[in-house]
Parts: C-alpha cells; sequence; structure tokens
C-alpha cells in the first residue's frame, strides 16, 4: 500500500514538473481579426546582461522576430518584425518599452509600469502577421511558429586574453560572456498549429 | 520662416528645441518695424549657428562663405539648409533673415541636433539630476570644464544621449581607462544620481603581472599533469600560491610541489615594479632520463629543487620592459644517484627585456586585432653568486596573434643556448602539449639538450585549429635533427584537445592532448 502510495506521488511529481516545463515553454497562437498574434509566457529577453543594463538606467534595444513556417526547420512563408526600446523606470521599479521605427507620422506606441512579464508579452502582442499574408497555411492547414529575439544593445565584451592570460577569474568571466552571449539571442520554435476558419 | 521638408515630420521631438533655438539666435523686433527682405537684397552678414563649420564639407563650407555679399536668394538658402541636413542626417537646419540697419539682409542658419527618439524612450527621462560622481580618479584629474559639464546636467531632467556624451568625453579624456556608467535612485524622491566608474585598463599598464601558466592536461605519452597559478590582490599587488602536479610543461623534469610569488607593479611609479618566488619542486623523473643522466656525468638528477627569485623591473616604455634580480635554488641530491653527495647551489643572476605591443585601441570586438610580445632572457651562474654551476643561459621568444571575425593566427618562435654545465631544470626540451606536438620530450631528448631552436605556426577558425611545428633542441657535440610536426585542435575557452602527428619519421603515430589552459599570450618572463 505504502509503496503504491510512493509511486503516485513520484508520479504526480513527476507530471507537475513536465507541465512545469512544458508550460514555460507553451507558445499560443490567437487570431485576433485579420491578424495572427502569438503569447509566449516562456520566452524571456528581459534577463542576464539586458537586465543590468536596464537596472543601471540604461535603454536596451531588441529586435522580435515572428515567423510563420510551413513545417519545422523551414523558411518562414510570412514574418514580422518589430524594434522595442526597453527601459527600467528607477524609482517605480517596472519596466517601459516603446516600439520604435514606426512609419513616420504614426505616433510611436509604448506602455509603462511593467513588470518584466508584461514587457515582454505587450511586446510579443505587437509582433502580428497578417491572415492573409499565410496563403494556404491560414485555411485549417498545419504551421509552425519561430520566435526570435536579438538584444541590439550592449556593451562590447572585454578581449579576451587582454592581460596575463586566463586566470581563474578569467574562467569565470569566459564562462559569464558565453552565459551573456547566449542571453542576446534566442530562437523557438513551436508548433504544429491551425487557425480555424 | 521654419524650412518645411515633408521628412520634417518625423522630427517633431526636436523642435521645441528648434524653436527656442531660433528665438534665441533672433531677437524679435517690435511689430511694425520690420518687413522681411525681398530676394535681392544684398547680403551683409551669413553665419552658421549652433554647428562648427568644419564639421561640413569643404564644398559646402565654401557655398556658405559665399553667401555674405551675395543678393539675397531664399530659394539657394533653403537648399544650402537642405544640403547641411543630408551631410548631417541627425541634424535639422532652418534659414532666418532679417533686415539690416543699412538696407541689407542678414542670413542666420540655424542647425540643432535632433534628439534621439531612442534615448527618449528611457522611462527616466521624467527624473531630476540629482548627483554626478566620477570615481576611480582623483577629483584633481577632473578638469574644471569636465566639471562645468556635470554640472550643466544637475537639476536638470535626466537626458540619457548627454550622459552618453559625457561618457564618450571621459573615454576621450581618460584613455587608459575603461568607463561603466550606472544610473541610480537619488536621495530625494524623483532624483537620480549618475556614477561614471573609471578602472584602470590592464593594457595601459607600464607593467604586467607574470602570465599566468595554469594548465591541467593529459597527454599520450606523459600522462597528467597540472600546475595552478592562482593570483589574489588588487590592481597593483597580487600575491600568487603556486600547486604543480606531474607536470612535464616546458621542462625535462616531471614536477609536484609548491610555490608561492609575490609581485607589485607599481612602486611609487607605474614604472617600477618588483616580484619575489618561492618555490618548492620535487621532480620524477623518467626511466630514460635516469638512463641518460647515468650516461652523462655533467648532469645530475636531484630529489627535490627550492628556488627564492627577487626581481626588479623597470618600463622603459609601456612596450619595453627591463628586469633584474637572482635566482637562488638549491638542489637536494637523489639518495641512490652518487653524483651528488650534498646538496649543491644553482645560483643565478637573471637580465630580461622584454617587448610588447598589445592592440588596445579596438572600438570594436569584431576589429583586427594584433599582439606581439618578445623577451629577451639571460641566466647566468658564477662563482660571485658561490653557485656550484657555472654557466650562461641565453633564450630569445617571441609570440604573434593576429585575430579577425572569427580567424586567428598564432606565430611563435623561440632559439635558446646554455654555455657551461647547467642543471637539469635549466636545460632546454621540446615535444610536449606546447611545443613540438606530436613528438615526445622523452624520446628526442630525455635530458634535454644545451640548444633549442623552436617554430610554430597555427591557425584557428571558431574553435577549430591547424598546426605546425618544427624544431630542434640538441647538445652543442651532438647532432642536430630537426623535427617536425603537424595536427589539427579544438580550443573552447580554457578547454583544449589536440592531435599531433609527427611527420619526418618512420614511426607515425598520433599523440593526443586534452584538457583545460588558463595561459594567453606570454611566456614566463624569468
Amino acid at each position: 500500500m505504502a509503496r503504491r502510495s510512493h509511486r503516485h506521488v513520484v508520479l504526480a511529481t513527476f507530471t507537475l514538473l513536465l507541465w512545469a516545463a512544458l508550460g514555460a515553454q507553451a507558445v499560443t497562437v490567437n487570431r485576433t481579426g485579420d491578424a495572427v498574434a502569438v503569447k509566449a509566457p516562456g520566452f524571456t529577453f528581459i534577463k542576464g546582461e539586458p537586465l543590468s543594463r536596464l537596472k543601471d538606467g540604461r535603454s536596451v534595444r531588441v529586435d522580435l522576430d515572428l515567423a510563420v513556417l510551413p513545417k519545422a526547420g523551414a523558411a518562414g512563408v510570412a514574418q514580422a518584425k518589430q524594434t522595442f526600446v526597453l527601459s527600467y523606470d528607477l524609482w517605480e521599479e517596472r519596466f517601459a518599452v516603446t516600439l520604435v521605427g514606426t512609419p513616420s507620422g504614426t505616433p510611436s506606441r509604448s506602455a509603462a509600469y511593467l513588470t518584466s512579464a508584461a514587457a515582454e508579452a505587450w511586446c510579443l502582442e505587437q509582433l502580428t502577421v497578417a491572415v492573409s499574408a499565410l496563403g494556404p497555411l491560414g485555411k485549417d492547414v498545419p504551421f509552425w511558429i519561430r520566435l526570435e529575439y536579438r538584444i541590439l544593445d550592449g556593451d562590447p565584451p572585454p578581449a579576451a586574453n587582454s592581460g596575463g592570460g586566463y586566470t581563474l577569474q578569467g574562467l569565470i568571466d569566459t564562462m559569464s560572456r558565453r552565459r551573456k552571449a547566449q542571453d542576446l539571442s534566442h530562437v523557438i520554435e513551436a508548433g504544429p498549429f491551425r487557425l480555424k476558419q | 520662416m521654419l524650412l518645411c521638408r515633408a521628412g520634417m515630420r518625423t522630427l517633431h521631438r526636436a523642435l521645441p528645441v528648434f524653436i527656442s533655438a531660433l528665438l534665441l539666435m533672433s531677437p524679435r523686433p517690435a511689430l511694425g518695424q520690420q518687413t522681411d527682405p525681398p530676394d535681392g537684397t544684398p547680403v551683409t552678414s551669413a553665419q552658421v549657428s549652433g554647428l562648427e563649420l568644419t564639421r561640413l564639407s569643404p564644398g559646402l563650407q565654401e557655398e556658405i562663405g559665399k553667401i555674405a555679399g551675395a543678393p539675397l536668394d531664399r530659394a539657394k538658402l533653403r537648399e544650402l539648409a537642405a544640403r547641411i541636413e543630408g551631410e548631417l542626417p541627425r541634424y535639422v537646419a532652418a534659414v532666418r533673415v532679417t533686415p539690416d540697419p543699412a538696407g541689407g539682409a542678414r542670413v542666420v542658419i540655424v542647425v540643432a541636433r535632433m534628439r534621439d527618439p531612442e534615448h527618449q524612450a528611457n522611462i527616466n527621462v521624467k527624473y531630476n539630476v540629482e548627483e554626478i560622481k566620477i570615481k576611480g580618479v582623483p577629483d584633481s584629474a577632473i578638469t574644471a570644464e569636465l566639471r562645468a559639464e556635470m554640472d550643466a546636467m544637475k537639476g536638470k531632467p535626466f537626458e540619457p544621449e548627454q550622459a552618453d556624451r559625457l561618457e564618450a568625453r571621459l573615454r576621450a579624456i581618460f584613455p587608459d581607462y575603461d568607463v561603466s556608467r550606472r544610473t541610480m535612485k537619488g536621495d530625494q524622491t524623483g532624483l537620480v544620481t549618475i556614477d561614471f566608474v573609471l578602472t584602470r585598463s590592464e593594457s595601459s599598464r607600464w607593467l604586467q603581472f607574470e602570465p599566468n601558466k595554469s594548465h591541467a592536461f593529459y597527454h599520450t605519452d606523459q600522462g597528467w599533469g597540472a600546475f595552478f597559478d592562482m593570483p589574489i590582490g588588487s590592481d597593483n599587488v597580487r600575491v600568487s600560491p603556486l600547486v604543480a602536479w606531474d607536470t612535464t610543461e616546458d621542462s625535462i623534469e616531471e614536477i609536484s610541489g609548491l610555490g608561492l610569488r609575490f609581485e607589485a607593479r607599481k612602486i611609487g611609479s607605474d614604472r617600477f615594479g618588483a616580484s619575489l618566488e618561492w618555490s618548492w619542486y620535487e621532480p620524477s623523473w623518467r626511466s630514460s632520463t635516469v638512463a641518460a643522466a647515468a650516461l652523462n656525468p655533467g648532469v645530475g638528477l636531484y630529489d627535490t629543487r627550492t628556488t627564492f627569485t627577487p626581481m626588479v623591473s623597470f618600463a622603459a616604455t609601456r612596450h619595453l620592459r627591463l628586469s633584474g634580480g637572482v635566482g637562488i635554488t638549491e638542489l637536494e641530491p637523489l639518495e641512490t644517484f652518487l653524483s651528488f653527495p650534498n646538496s649543491s647551489m644553482a645560483n643565478v643572476a637573471i637580465g630580461s627585456i622584454g617587448y610588447s605591443l598589445r592592440h588596445k585601441d579596438r572600438k570594436h570586438g569584431d576589429d583586427p586585432r594584433h599582439d606581439f610580445e618578445a623577451a629577451l632572457t639571460v641566466r647566468s651562474g658564477m662563482e660571485g653568486l658561490e653557485s656550484d654551476f657555472i654557466y650562461t643561459r641565453s633564450i630569445g621568444q617571441a609570440e604573434y596573434r593576429f585575430e579577425a571575425g572569427g580567424h586567428q593566427l598564432l606565430v611563435s618562435g623561440m632559439a635558446g643556448v646554455i654555455n657551461g654545465d647547467a642543471p637539469l631544470f635549466e636545460r632546454f626540451s621540446l615535444g610536449d602539449a606546447h611545443t613540438l606536438r606530436g613528438w615526445d620530450k622523452y624520446d628526442i631528448s630525455p635530458i634535454g639538450g644545451n640548444n633549442v631552436a623552436y617554430g610554430s605556426v597555427e591557425y584557428r577558425y571558431s574553435a577549430l585549429a591547424m598546426f605546425v611545428d618544427a624544431g630542434s633542441v640538441w647538445d652543442h657535440d651532438a647532432q642536430r635533427k630537426f623535427r617536425i610536426s603537424t595536427g589539427v585542435g579544438v580550443h573552447a575557452g580554457p578547454f583544449f584537445m589536440t592531435v599531433g602527428v609527427p611527420l619526418n619519421t618512420d614511426n607515425l603515430r598520433a599523440v593526443f592532448t586534452i584538457g583545460l589552459r588558463f595561459s594567453g599570450l606570454g611566456f614566463s618572463k624569468y
């Protein structure tokens, strides 16, 4: 009896962990009028070096790229790309985002007093692909989504071995730089999705 | 009067600044006193406001110079303003014409820089600047002009672009320093303080610390070995505990032991430095070394080696370094080895001249980088120092590294000669994880040699490497044989793996090394 209850605990824990892991990476696709938008709570870019930069009162520019693919790993058939400027309100301790590069004459869109998750979600909301641009993929055909971010600003990393070679501190720095480099761009793919008519 | 071009709609953020500048530059006369001078009116004076003329092309400067004295031509002036905007895309230009009391016309071309919309997107622009601090340099180094610039920012809204300009100025004024900036909450609600932190860059130092030689690796023929050099300290002073475990790097000995190195690279001045190193090593001897030493009575094996090396250094220039000192070494004899009945001293006077050129002025991480380092070191055992070994060991070494994008080229070479009878730790060797990769030093010369000549060329692309090593180590009275090896490798941070193959031999075999190496450019100086 005890062995069975242990099994249940292990199974429940495993299911919870699996659910949490999958949930963190979950991507959902929504159709709003003639546009396709995505939500990806696990697609975080306000972290690591860019986050330190923001907390130092600097702004950070990030490019977000959304592509709709006919299958995993394929070239995109439709794409949306936007550039955002993030900043961190030093007194409110909340994030602000401005969509830059909007066509001349149109007011730039922005949002403030956001948590990091809300700021990331707001950026994704601005990234939509017209259903008409999807072609056959917009007609109940499975498709995939590729999301990419690239942090465009950042202090250049110090030149490797600029001093007396690698030291233990150098090793830590080297590993940190690799971590930082990973923080500066990331791509995820998710699917398949279908748009119901 | 403002020039209106379609593109200027996007410049709406600049307009308040721009209009203010116009108003400041052109005092408005009382109503009814002024009429716009018609085209054709002689221009008595012309000036450009808000911009150094030298920032414009010579042709445009010449055109602007011709305005005064010529008849007023508004179309031409608008064209010149458009050309200024064309040459300086981040600026807007407008023309203001006012009547001259003598009946002529005065022309002012007002130029203003647009605010960067991305900087405006920083939400902290709503806060006023409470304080600006520059840390890392003495107050006396901050010029009155710089201080005035800082004061001008205080009490006003935080402008990231202005802070960027100040940061750029600090970089220009203090080229030997790395500048970082941090904006923080001020003491009062709604205010922010800006800290600029200046730290002395390593490349600007007159004297460099001893290069780190830490490594831990496996070699097919020589087994596992490790050496750790763990510096602890500040910018100018550091202490490095040294730990060796069965390492054969750069020596015929396979040593284990401990050491401690103290270094100071600023004694009164950036040009003077000193170091003090104590080490105690217990060598293990390969059977081939024992056999070769038995046949060569001039080469004795020892049980332990204890060395004390005080040195002083002087930097003649930022690139040229002179060092001198002594090395006091006591060798305890092996009990089973009869050639050393008592401990013996190998005391040397050391002189070294080093040259280094490091490419420190790269603006971007992608810019090509050149590094060059060379050194000539002479160690001389003499009776005056009560040395039991009388010899002179001279070695010249040079390394060059070129980096561009993911490509790296490393070229290194050395040549050395020993005159007299030197102890085994001073004898040259080739054929390990660092030199003549593919050969085994204990096959080439198990007791080393008193001459060496060596060269290596290595090309790396990203993490992949291919190399060709060539060299020879020999004794004065022996025949010299030149050996060549080639191979490929992988280098990722401190991790490395190489496969080297000796070329000019019948015994074609691969020598594999894998491990960690924390050393960069530069060789042990003494």
